[in-house]
């Protein structure tokens, strides 16, 4: 049986997952410039978030995603008036230890609630399927994609045309320039903040039935997250798409023709950070970034 | 009659470099008034302390005769200072439209909206030409005309310009100088900043010279134009002496 169109169908399905999981952390860097090494715990926080609510009360994840993104949000704002406001003037070191820090806090609370057990959240369309000629697709696995569309397309419409959305481009772009326009930066900053973690929830919801939720699942997704942004320019939509697509298609096509290609898989997230940073460190639609 | 705007007895600077010693300085309620100096002056630094970004060590900064020291760069807007900044700084990735658009972010001048853009359209053809082309690819004198628009879609009761004239050809220059002289026309409060002295003493009515963060020279146009201050200030022939600069020279009481 020819594996290409099995392969290229997850790849897709997966980059769409991909494009969700990174476009928070890159929102957050280009609006902020700081980057959120905890937001692999915003994804892990949002698959609990799901998998309780899901197993105690039997709320469907997709029922409850928007009130989890809400949380998401809340949690995000107040994360930055309680920490991230304090070091926006810091030097990078001092950021980054930051939010890793709170990265780790946030995990072992995680452990000391919920433990380090293995779970996942189990609707009906988790493991059901469906056949297109000879490509299998996972229920799941195109639920998770559909809502990432939807998400960034969100997003995107939000930053072009509202009025806000403008405003948090204008920042992206020139903070001095928007003060000028009447932008209160910070009250922007917040707002990217809180959107950033908000989106970094989502991811938890859809991937709460797709993968194993552990407290440390944040930290690997968080690689790869920082991977796509690194391939397409930390701050740009478009280049995070791109990243993701790289990213899903060299992980999926190493799992189906290497072998042992499921182990490998894992590791490209690695390797493409290596070598983008040593060929072309701005990204592939990124610019370059003022420090 | 009160001043719009007033700087008296302003010190500031960034870190340990004090840039501005001591300014005073006016700005009434339909004037165009200049602030000429040599790079490194204080020209720009005093525009900063105007529209709040960066604050004042020492001395007061009084707006329509309120002391706006504890206004925010970005409320400031709101009370109609608006300043198109040194090097334009419009939003390479924005359209000209929305560049515009984000002029006018403001709460005051958002319910004027739509009257404004007719205002910078008619008082700038090329830009309603352009308005969907993205700003970081249009020319110098394209992007200095954006950033003077942009900064009128804030609704400004005193437009501050700083140093319009940078980088462009002599005939852009005149291009710029004679909208800005037109905008004057509208009866606005127009404060400006610039090193060329002919483009700015054609259509100022009085200015100010700045050396060594100080105000080493004021008067009417004429009056400046008449004084060798302007050219020593410029030549910069009092600065590394190593005594302190000469206080201010009134040329004219006002």
């Amino acid at each position: 049986m020819d594996l290409i169109p099995q392969a290229f169908s997850d790849a897709v399905l997966l980059a769409g997952l991909y494009t969700l999981m990174a476009v928070g952390l890159s929102l957050g860097f280009g609006v902020v410039r700081i980057i959120n090494f905890a937001h692999g715990e915003m994804i892990m926080l949002g698959a609990y978030g799901a998998f309780w609510l899901f197993t105690l009360f039997g709320v469907d994840p997709l029922i409850s995603l928007p009130a989890l993104i809400v949380v998401g949000y809340v949690v995000g704002w107040l994360l930055f008036k309680g920490f991230i406001a304090k070091v926006l003037d810091a030097p990078h070191i001092n950021q980054i230890l930051l939010t890793f820090g709170l990265g780790l806090a946030i995990q072992h609370i995680a452990i000391i609630l919920w433990t380090g057990n293995a779970r996942s959240a189990t609707p009906v369309y988790a493991t059901s399927s469906f056949l297109i000629g000879d490509v299998l697709v996972v229920h799941g696995r195109l639920v998770a994609f559909a809502v990432a569309v939807v998400m960034v397309a969100a997003l995107i419409a939000w930053l072009r045309w509202s009025e806000t959305g403008l405003a948090t481009r204008a920042v992206a772009e020139n903070r001095a320039a928007a003060t000028l326009m009447g932008v209160d930066v910070r009250r922007i900053y917040a707002l990217s903040f809180g959107v950033s973690c908000a989106l970094g929830v989502a991811t938890g919801v859809v991937v709460s039935f797709i993968l194993t939720i552990t407290p440390f699942m944040g930290f690997p997704m968080l690689v790869k997250a920082i991977a796509i942004v690194i391939l397409g320019g930390l701050g740009s939509i478009p280049g995070t798409v791109i990243g993701a697509l790289v990213l899903a298609f060299a992980e999926t096509f190493a799992s189906y023709y290497l072998p042992e290609g499921s182990g490998w898989a894992e590791g490209i997230a690695f390797v493409l950070i290596i070598g983008i940073l040593i060929l072309r460190p701005r990204g592939i639609l990124g610019e370059a970034v003022e420090t | 009659m009160t001043p719009l705007l007033e700087l008296s007895n302003v010190r500031a600077g960034y870190g340990h470099s004090l840039v501005l010693q001591d300014i005073s300085m006016s700005l009434h309620e339909g004037e165009i008034v200049c602030l000429l100096g040599a790079n490194g002056a204080g020209k720009t630094t005093t525009t900063r302390v105007i529209s709040g970004l960066l604050a004042a060590g020492s001395g007061e900064v009084r707006f329509a005769g309120n002391n706006i020291a504890a206004v925010p760069a970005h409320r400031r807007v709101d009370l109609g200072i608006c300043l198109a900044p040194e090097g334009r700084q419009v939003f390479p990735n924005f359209t000209v439209h929305q560049n515009l658009l984000i002029g006018s972010y403001s709460k005051t001048a958002r319910q004027r909206r739509a009257e404004k853009f007719e205002q910078v359209y008619g008082l700038f053809p090329r830009l309603a030409e352009r308005r969907a082309q993205k700003a970081g690819l249009m020319s110098g004198g394209e992007q200095q005309m954006l950033a003077i628009g942009r900064a009128l879609m804030g609704c400004p009761r005193v437009l501050i310009l700083d140093e319009p004239s940078l980088g462009l050809a002599p005939k852009i220059i005149i291009d710029v100088y004679e909208t800005v002289a037109a905008i004057a026309k509208l009866g606005l409060s127009i404060l400006f900043v610039e090193q060329n002295v002919q483009a700015a003493l054609m259509i100022a009515h009085r200015g100010y010279v700045i050396a060594n963060g100080r105000i080493a020279a004021s008067g009417t146009t004429a009056e400046l134009q008449s004084t060798s201050l302007v050219q020593e200030a410029f030549l910069g022939t009092k600065t590394g002496t190593g005594r302190a600069p000469p206080g201010p020279a009134r040329l004219s009481a006002h």
